[in-house]
Parts: structure tokens; sequence; C-alpha cells
């Protein structure tokens, strides 16, 4: 499948020389990249299926430099891609032939760290997992843990409003940032929130959580910290049936019980895991929860013999609770090397992200399961089960003359089958380029073109990022207009008082 | 003046299309419950969506509910109670310190975004709205967001529509999270501290790993009313007219009683926690919320109120400042980063040495309870910088660029 980027622009490819001179002037040494070697790992990102050599690579240091490229790049009419740490699983960070890509990479310092106040203030090019391994010795951690922590950055994070296994219970990056500097494509650099808890007006920050890189190039973050539970334990609890699983999960949401993580496994990833890691995962079940407690541990002891109850009320047919942190971690060490581990049965395989009403997870199985006999294509489920996260694995070889078109298009009705199901195309991968073209399945022309009016406000010539999340791009001015509609109307339809 | 008692999203499309084309802006109300808050408008229109009370619907294993935007929030309150469920981040009852009759609709309470106690660690009203159908200032209905909990598919357009005070969009049916209300709770109680001293005592509670869900600090001075009874829970608690800290915990049985004693010993420097059980401990916190010692029917129901928010370990210097400087009484709510600042009465409420303060704190104030003569004299939402300012009218305007929605109640219109 290609995906129609916006078509490069001439004019600027033949200034491409003076771009590279004036960008040098704001970014010394070898904050610049332009030759074609140099450039190769930025061609990508963690949608490896989609390459694009960028026109030039700018890593600057400093917030002045990002507002000086910025305002460059606004005068002049250059596109710009901001890149974190290249792990979108979207293709957010794709970069474009006739646009600079700007990478925070040197933004890599932690600039403050305030237990007090439970914040911490960051760059953006820091790592996820550096934040809470700048806060352990003091008991502290940051929640939202996508399992690209090691890699992602917290910049990339606050772009694609990160997720990860535990946030059903602590949230989405997005409750737990509280502030940050920002530069508009103008160069306009602006503070918004801080260590407060709350930002004044509108609530930007929210806004900005999640924009995918579009409306500005974030250069610091202010993150809230938590104190870390004093202890974990999980159940890997098995099912003959997808069904009762499901109905297990309910019923623990049902029982008031939030667990800091549950996932669901299908049997191919059960299989796949189970061969990759040996974690003892039973391979007789259809369906496997993990399930983890966490707090005090009175707490969990408790939670566990009741989570345990209601599991066997469901008809599991194996429990296994975890007694040490070496067996905890071992049920999860199959659930996190799931992708892997489908890597070693499959050459290729494409991750999918829909989310579904909990209630309709059987029937979006039974109707993915439909659709692999159809494309002849195998798929491994993993899920997100607490909060109807979905990751449908396709597996496929790139190989194969016509196999990725049927990949995608296997997938595409995966996300359709979410929407339809009254869900959502993407749980916490972000939309980029992946899911661009299926927004209309979501949302009308009139809720897109609302989307983009904010986007005027912040880029009104569309420079940040275009081609990312909408399918269709329009002028800001058109979408501007206000249409009166007939007049004075009196209206005739309405009762008063 | 004219209202237009709306019955569907139909109708609120109908009615704002009107507007532009007669470039009249409409004053959006569901009870009018909170119609005291904000700059006074200049509007001759009000749209009124109280007759859009349906609830669509509620799936408590989801953890959601839809309900259409006027829906009342005392039933809608009761209903997922009756399935212990709340809305965790504790919406505030503006009723209490407005001296209106009754506490608006759900639609209201997100517009207003103002959450209580709980939200230093369940998040706010914009953490808890999934999604919403809004009528913008185009005269369109768009969709926001979604009805699951894990949703990050185009910009969220929800986070904006919380606490935007009906400036954007005419929200007409919403979809909120829901979370399973606490088997139990305790309150320790701790006397007699000084404003500063309660600040650090709530700031080693919050940063414990109790997982500690409400901390405030009530000043003896702002429990003056509690001899004539009028400041409920606190006055009975509160002896001698001492101050009291509170710190709240919840969850199952087992696990508060086994954090209420640990943390009892983390805060042994600060004095003896007295615990307090459950319901007693529900109804100290309601009035906390509520900000009942400055009730519009108690003793300083005449005084302005401002809703200051700041980093919290600040909280306590910058509250006893304002207090000292301005003869005020205050109250402190999450762990510091909430401020009620009760004022004697002056026309400006004293707006210009309240904001230096807090502007020095690095927090923001916003005058929530206020005559209108002054609530027309000052600028009722914290004045912003210019560029966070600009871009937030852009944002605006991107959403209604006739400005026909709640016109000016969020930003003074300078006189002409």
């Amino acid at each position: 499948m290609t995906i129609m980027m916006p078509a490069p622009d001439q004019a600027v490819l033949a200034r491409r020389d003076a771009i590279v001179a004036a960008l040098r002037a704001i970014v010394p040494g070898e904050g610049v990249i332009d030759s074609a070697a140099e450039m190769l790992p930025y061609e990508s990102d963690g949608l490896m299926a989609y390459r694009q050599p960028p026109m030039v690579v700018v890593l600057p240091e400093t917030t002045e430099q990002v507002s000086r490229v910025l305002k460059y790049c606004f005068e002049q009419g250059i596109k710009v891609v901001p890149r974190g740490s290249g792990t979108s699983l979207s293709g957010g960070a794709l970069p474009l032939a006739d646009g600079v890509l700007l990478g925070l990479g040197k933004f890599k310092r932690i600039r403050e760290i305030d237990f007090d106040n439970r914040v911490v203030v960051t760059e953006p090019g820091v790592t996820n997992l550096a934040i809470s391994q700048a806060v352990a010795h003091a008991g502290f951690y940051y929640a939202p843990d996508p399992s690209s922590q090691i890699a992602c950055s917290i910049g990339g994070n606050i772009a694609e409003n990160s997720g990860g296994v535990h946030c059903l219970k602590y949230g989405m990056t997005t409750n737990n940032v509280l502030g940050c500097e920002i530069v508009l494509i103008s160069g306009e650099i602006i503070r918004i929130g801080g260590k407060s808890p709350e930002t004044s007006g509108y609530d930007l920050m929210g806004i900005i959580t999640g924009s995918e890189g579009l409306l500005g190039v974030v250069t610091e973050v202010t993150v809230r910290i938590l104190q870390k539970p004093e202890t974990a334990r999980a159940l890997m609890v098995g099912f003959a049936q997808v069904e009762a699983a499901g109905e297990c999960v309910a019923r623990i949401i049902g029982a008031g019980i939030i667990p800091g993580g549950m996932e669901m496994m299908d049997r191919p990833a059960i299989h796949a895991a189970e061969a990759f890691v040996h974690a003892g995962y039973p391979l007789d079940v259809d369906a496997l929860l993990i399930i983890e407690l966490d707090g005090p541990g009175i707490e969990v002891d408790e939670l566990i013999k009741r989570v345990e109850a209601i599991a066997q009320g469901c008809g599991s047919t194996t429990c296994q609770i975890s007694t040490s942190e070496m067996e905890r971690n071992l049920f999860w060490a199959g659930r996190k090397a799931a992708f892997p581990a489908v890597g070693r049965i499959s050459p290729d395989y494409l991750c999918m992200d829909g989310t579904i009403p909990r209630a309709a997870l059987p029937q979006a199985l039974a109707r993915i399961r439909d659709l692999s006999e159809k494309y002849g294509l195998g798929v491994a489920n993993v899920f997100h089960a607490g909060d109807g996260n979905l990751h449908p694995l396709i597996l496929y070889d790139a190989n194969k003359p016509g196999e990725m078109d049927k990949a995608e298009a296997f997938g595409a009705d995966i996300l359709r089958c979410c929407v339809e199901l009254g869900g959502v195309l993407t749980g916490e991968h972000g939309v980029g380029i992946e899911k661009r073209d299926l927004m209309p399945e979501m949302f009308s022309d009139i809720d897109l073109n609302q989307q983009q009016r904010l986007k005027c406000a912040f880029d009104a010539q569309g420079l940040l990022n275009p081609g990312k999340v909408f399918p269709t791009l329009h002028r800001c001015a058109e979408l501007g207009r206000v249409h009166v509609h007939g007049g004075k109307l009196a209206f005739p339809e309405l009762p008063r008082f | 003046m004219d209202t237009l008692r709306v019955r569907d999203a139909k109708d609120v499309e109908q009615a704002v299309r009107a507007a532009i084309a007669s470039e009249q802006p409409l004053e959006i109300i569901g009870h009018g419950s909170k119609r005291l808050i904000g700059q006074p408008m200049a509007t001759n229109a009000l749209l009124d969506l109280s007759a859009l009370n349906a609830v669509t619907s509620y799936e408590p294993n989801e953890l959601i509910i839809t309900v259409e935007a006027g829906a009342p929030l005392a039933d809608v309150l009761s209903l997922i109670d009756s399935k212990n469920q709340q809305f965790a981040f504790e919406p505030i009852n503006t009723s209490v310190l407005l001296g209106t009759p009754n506490i608006g609709t759900v639609a209201g309470m997100i517009s207003a975004g103002l959450a209580g106690p709980r939200r230093i660690k369940a998040g706010g009203a914009r953490d808890h709205l999934l999604g919403a159908h809004a009528v913008s200032g185009f005269g369109d209905s768009f969709k926001a967001g979604g009805r699951v909990v894990k949703n990050v598919t185009g910009y969220d357009l929800c986070k904006l529509l919380a606490g935007s005070w009906g400036t954007l969009a005419v929200m007409t049916e919403v979809t909120l999270k829901v979370m399973p209300r606490p088997e139990s709770e305790r309150t320790l109680v701790l006397r007699g501290l000084d404003d500063v001293t309660a600040n650090k005592a709530m700031t080693v509670a919050l940063g414990s790993p109790f997982d500690v869900s409400g901390a405030a600090h009530v000043p003896g001075s702002a429990l003056r009313g509690s001899a004539s009874g009028l400041v409920g829970q606190l006055g009975d608690l509160a002896s001698e007219g001492k101050a009291i800290t509170l710190v709240r915990l919840e969850g199952i049985t087992a696990s508060v009683v086994h954090r209420a004693a640990s943390l009892g010993q983390a805060l042994a420097p600060f004095g003896r926690a007295e615990i307090v059980e459950d319901a007693a401990s529900a109804t100290i916190w309601s009035s906390v919320r509520d900000v009942q010692p400055f009730a519009a029917n108690g003793a300083l129901g005449a005084w302005p109120v401002w809703r200051i928010v700041c980093p919290p370990a600040s909280g306590g210097a910058l509250g006893q400042a304002l207090a000292r400087e301005t003869g005020g009484d205050v109250i402190y709510d999450w762990g510091g980063g909430l401020i009620w600042a009760a004022l004697p009465p002056k026309p400006d409420a004293q707006a210009g040495l309240v904001r230096a303060r807090v502007d020095a704190a690095g927090g923001h104030a916003m005058l929530l309870r206020g005559s209108d003569e002054i609530r027309r004299a000052i600028d009722v939402f914290h004045p912003q910088k210019d560029g966070l300012a600009a871009l937030g009218e852009r944002v605006r305007h991107s959403f209604d660029p006739k400005n026909i929605l709640n016109r000016g109640r969020m930003r003074r219109e300078t006189a002409t």
C-alpha cells in the first residue's frame, strides 16, 4: 500500500544548499546533517515499512536554537518533522523529502527533581525509563510505561500520549504531565503549566499531549512522579475459552478492583511466547490472563484472593500466583516478549492498536479469526484487557509479492471492526501515517475540520508534520469560514419562555 | 431576555446558527447553578440545555456513563452510587459557596472543571471526560474522543472542553469515566499546626507510599463560624478553634487500617494523629470539597472567594502571607496545591495583591465568588502572559470565530 504524502515543494528542494547553510549558521558543528549516508538512520521510525530520506537533519541543543530553526523554516515556507527517539509505531516521525527533520535527541538533561512537589522537570530527549531511574533512590517512579520505555523519549511520549500496561490504574501520559515549554512554528516560545496541579485558562497541555508533533516542538516537560507501591504480585490464569476470560475481566472490574495491569493473550500468542521465553505458560488454554495487583502487602494479598475466586467462578482451568519478584517477572516475561516472540514464528508482522469496549472482546476476536481466514494470514492477539486495547499481530512475509498489502488490508479491516463495535482506531500508538486514511471511519468531515481548525491556531501554514493524522489537508482560510444559514432565523421550532 | 429551550442537538445547531446570523451571543445554561462564576456576560439570549437530560447509557463494567448535557448531576451521582461507583475527581458542589438552589448538570460540572480533594490522586474533570458531542460556534455538531478509556485517535478535544466554561462549544452529550467507590476510608487528623508546618506534614504524607487521596488544612480562624454550627462537620471536629490538618486514605478495609497506622507513624513528628472512619470521614471531606467554612450562608458568606492553584509545597507560605496581608481566611486542599481564600470585601477583591503574591509563587488565581460589580471590575480568570493568552484566543477562535458562545465569560472585554 502506498501512503500519499504531500507533494515535495520543488522550489524548496532547489534551494537545499542555501537552506543547509542557513541552518548551519543557527546550529553549528555536527548539528546539521546533510549527507545521504549519515541521514540513513533518520529515514524511518518504528514503522519500518515506510522510509523516506529527509532533505536535511537538524539536531539543536538549546530552546533558542529550536526557536531560530523553526522561525527560519516558517519564514521560508519549509516543512518540519519533529522526532524524538524514533520509536513511533505509526510513522509519526516519517521524514518528508522536502522537509527538515528536527531531532530532539540532544535534549538529554533532567533539569530538576523536586520531591516536595513530586515533579521532575526534564528535557524532551530523556528516555521514559531514565526519569524513573533518576528518582528511584527516593522510592519514586514515573508511571506511564510504554513497552519501548528503555528507548522512547519523554518528548515522544507527549507527542503520542503513550500508554503502557499500567495505564488502567495510573493513566496515560496526559494524566501524568503538568506543563511544558513549547516552541511554535513561528519560533515563539510558550510556557504552559508547571509545578501547579492545574494549568490556567484552556487546557492547552491536554491538547498538545497526543498531537503527534503537529502543533509545536516541546523543549521542556514537567511530569508528575509517584511513590512506588509497596509490593506487586501477579496471577496467571488460563481459560478454555476467550469468552470466559473476557467475563473474568468484566467481573474483576465489576467487583471494584482496578488491577495495576491486566493483560490477555490468545492461543497463538501464548504458544509463541512460551517457545521463546519458557515462562511456564499453560499451552492447553485458549486465553491467558496476567493480572497484577499492587499496593500495600496486606491489600495485595486480600485482592489476590478475591481475584482468584472470581477467576474460578468464571471457570478458569489453571491459576498460578506469584510468590516472589522472580516469579512475577517470569509471568510478565512472556507477555513483554510477545512481539519478538511472534517475530520468531513469522518473517514479518504488523502490530495493530485498536480499542474496543471490553464487553465486545469475544465478538472482536471472532471477527479477527474470520478475517484471518479470509486473508489467509495468521494472527496472534495480545490485549490490554483492562482497558480494551487490542494488539493483534498480523503475520506475513514481506518477501512474498502482495503479502504486505494483504496484511495492511487485514489490519485496516480489524480497525474498522473496532470502530463498528463502539471502539476507536488507536489506543496508544497514534494515527501517524499508518491509520491516517482510516480517520473517516471514525470521524465525519465536520469532526475532522474542527480538529484541523485547532491545528490552524498553532500552525496556520501547515508546516509542522504535514501528511500525518489527517487524510485531507485544507487551507486554514477555507476552514475558518463561517457559513451564515439563511439570515436571521426566528427559531420557529423552539419553545420559548 | 429570550430563553431557547432546546430539545436535541439539532435544536442547538439551529439556535447557534441563528445566533451567528443575527450576531447575537448566547449564554449557555443547564440549571444556571454557576451563572455567578466568570466575567459578567453581555448576552441577550439564553440557550437552555436542561431538557437534554437523559442518561443515554450506563455500563458499570465498562466504567463509563453517557448522558445528555443537561442531565441533573444529583440524579447521575445517585445512579452511579447505586452501583458503588463515583466520579473519582470528586466534583465540587458549588451551591454551597454560591448559595444557589441546586448543584447543576453534568455538562456544567465538566465545563467548570472544578475537582475536589481527590484530584491529587485521580486527576480532574479533564481526566474523566472520554468523549463528547458538541456544537461549535460554526453551528456544526462535532464529536470529540470516544466511548472507551484508552484512545489517542486525533486531537484530544475533550481536554479543551473540560474547564472551558462553555466558551468553545455547546456540549450536547458527554461520556465520562466512572470508578469504583472505595470500600473504606480513614482520615488522620492532626491539630494545632500552623499553615507552613501543616504544609510540610501534607508533603510528607503525599511523598509516602501510602496512597493518600486527600490532604487538607483548615486554620483555626477559618472555623470562626463553628459556634453557630455553620461550618458543619469541620466545626464539630475542631475543638477550641484550633487548626485541623486532614489526610485521607481509601481502599479495602484491611489496607486502610494498615496504612493509617503506618502513616500515623510517619507523621509522628507533627503530633499524634486521631483517626476518623468511613461515614464520618466522608462528611469531613465533603465539607472540604465544598469549602463549607466559606459557605454563602455562613459567617464569611459575603466575602469574595479566590480559588488559587499553586505548586503544592509553596501553598502554606503563600496562604499564610495572603491571610496576613489581606485580613482574610484561607483553607488548603491538594496538599497545599489548592488554596481557597475568603477576603474582606473590597471593590477589587484585592486582586492586585492576590495576583502579585500568586504570580511570585508560580500559581494562578481565579475569583470564584464575587459580586457582579467586582467581577466586572477585575479579571476573574488569571491573566496569562501575552504569547499564551494569544494562543488561547486563537484556540477559542478556532471553535467560535464569531464569539457567539458565552462571549466574554473567561476574558474581560476591554472597555471601549
